[in-house]
């Protein structure tokens, strides 16, 4: 299993190496390295007509780090997951993932951005129709993966979420947190060297998310990625990892160790 | 290959997963395949009768019954050297004339002690509206030897005001039906597609292109339109062998008013049925992938 998980993060390195170098900001809001997974400068989105989403944000998240976005509703977390998906453009400003430019890459190598960004979803996003397995599955179906190669990784990551005996259940026949642990498998089966979590355990029971976030944490100390937006309190607090939090599209704390608010 | 394999189990696993608006996609290709079907035998039935009307507008010289072969052969140089107007012409002598009417009407002819018909030209115009101004140029001529020129006024004048109105009318059905059709089977794909929107949304967040999401929807949609219209062209046939001769068991088949053949129909049908499912489907999803 560790095998695994050390192996996923080799490749990802290597998935999502910068081919153009990150450019320092001349403006020096983000100090921008190599080993730069995220980085967003003075980034800004308006909806139409003139509802301000992001007020100008930057930060910075470095390979391998774990990240908490928090704030209270309509604080801009959702825009941000959406801007790195490049489900939206940003207003102005520049976002760069695994040292691609976003607001430069165009419309059709979205799909290669997004096979090397896992995602996890409060409400799991999961084919209804599909069980366990055909829904990891299709991740690795879309980029034209063999049969062969499918029947190999599918079962691995499987038994990393500990779900090897459920890989014939339909999400209906799943508890809420099964079908997470699915969606993160199916997240992390590319090997991808970040992954993004949209509240995965908003919908989830206590003893439940504990068991959750500890599978997230051992994917991150296997060396990926994580950004994460949530609203669990007392997660937040217990696992004292770097906390981003936002208030109105504005970043209005940044902590190394943080918790959900400022002591 | 694999890909090609992957496209059609997608598809099929989507048909599956969801029988009611596949079965409905279908049936709605089967409805306006159908009446298309219907409107494209009736339609081109309804032209063709009109042009054989149109073809029995005829201009006739009638000649003397003294007249001299030089004065036929004056009337034959014209119409050889004024093709313009003209489509065909025709000398049917006294004899031929006698031959006809006995055909269609023996028993008229029977006690005939001479033969009281004159010699004369038949000349059918190249458009059967100018067949009044063709007879008007002959009788301009003033050739002697000939009797009269007959171009039937009355009823060359009602026959084409009816084959107008005809042709007309079925322009307007064609495209009312068609229109019809069109958007009903349109509806049906959009209603499918917007069932599955989320599912699409979810291909595209785990890197799916636009054609992987849209390959198998069309495939889907292809073979939806393909029973379709093949129920459609089946439902033809059948009322083609079965209701038809019932209905119109005494019109005699014998004349050169004929429907498209029916294997051309059909051929149009499953054309017709292929491309508005796949095509129905491509475009209706281009909405929903911009995700």
């Amino acid at each position: 299993m560790d095998d695994l998980l050390t192996s996923m993060s080799d490749t990802s390195a290597a998935l999502l190496d910068a081919p153009d170098a990150v450019a320092t900001n001349g403006n020096g809001v983000a100090t921008v390295s190599a080993t730069a997974m995220i980085v967003l400068e003075d980034v800004r989105k308006v909806y139409e007509p003139d509802v301000v989403a992001l007020g100008g944000a930057s930060f910075v998240i470095e390979k391998g780090e774990f990240v908490f976005v928090v704030g209270p509703s309509g604080s801009g977390k959702s825009t941000i997951i959406r801007l790195l998906l490049k489900e939206l453009e940003p207003t102005t400003g520049r976002i760069i993932v695994g040292g691609r430019d976003l607001t430069r890459l165009k419309r059709s190598k979205v799909p290669l951005l997004r096979r090397n960004v896992g995602c996890v979803f409060q409400d799991f996003k999961l084919l209804r129709d599909r069980s366990a397995f055909e829904n990891i599955a299709y991740a690795l179906r879309v980029q034209g993966e063999s049969n062969t190669a499918i029947r190999r990784k599918v079962p691995e990551v499987l038994a990393l979420v500990g779900l090897a005996h459920k890989a014939a259940s339909r999400p209906d026949e799943l508890s809420g947190g099964e079908q997470q642990r699915v969606s993160i498998a199916r997240a992390v089966v590319n090997h991808p060297p970040l992954l993004i979590c949209d509240e995965p355990t908003g919908n989830l029971d206590p003893d439940t998310s504990v068991g959750i976030m500890q599978l997230l944490h051992r994917i991150n100390t296997a060396g990926t990625t994580i950004l994460m937006v949530s609203h669990d309190r007392e997660m937040v607090d217990k696992m004292r990892k770097r906390v981003i939090a936002l208030d109105h599209g504005l970043i209005v704390r940044d902590e190394r160790r943080g918790g959900y608010e400022t002591e | 290959m694999t890909r090609v394999k992957l496209v059609v189990s997608e598809a099929f696993r989507s048909i599956g997963a969801n029988v009611s608006t596949s079965f409905a996609a279908t049936m709605t290709v089967l409805i306006g395949m159908f009446l298309l079907g219907l409107l494209i035998a009736l339609g081109s039935w309804v032209v063709s009768w009109s042009d054989h009307v149109k073809d029995q507008l005829q201009v006739k010289v009638f000649f003397v019954d003294d007249v001299t072969p030089k004065q036929i052969n004056a009337v034959g140089t014209y119409l050889r050297t004024n093709p313009e107007r003209i489509k065909d012409y025709q000398f049917v002598s006294r004899t031929e004339a006698l031959e006809r009417m006995r055909k269609k009407y023996p028993e008229l002819t029977e006690n005939l002690p001479t033969n009281p018909l004159p010699d004369s030209y038949e000349i059918t115009p190249s458009r059967a509206e100018d067949v009044k101004q063709l007879s008007g140029a002959i009788r301009g001529q003033k050739f002697a030897g000939v009797e009269r020129v007959k171009d039937g006024q009355q009823t060359s004048k009602r026959i084409l005001q009816v084959a107008r109105v005809i042709e007309v009318v079925f322009l307007v059905a064609v495209v009312v039906l068609l229109t019809a059709s069109i958007l009903l089977i349109a509806n049906t794909i959009r209603l499918s597609i917007f069932s599955r929107r989320r599912e699409i949304e979810v291909m595209k967040l785990v890197g799916a292109t636009n054609w992987f999401v849209r390959g198998p929807f069309m495939v889907e949609g292809l073979l939806c339109g393909f029973v379709g219209a093949f129920a459609a062209v089946a439902l033809l046939l059948l009322g083609k062998e079965v209701a038809l001769p019932s209905i119109l068991g005494h019109i005699d088949s014998s004349s050169d008013v004929r429907a498209l053949g029916f294997s051309l129909t059909a051929f149009i049908l499953l054309g017709v049925g292929l491309a508005v499912g796949a095509l129905g489907s491509g475009l209706t999803l281009r909405r929903y992938l911009k995700v």
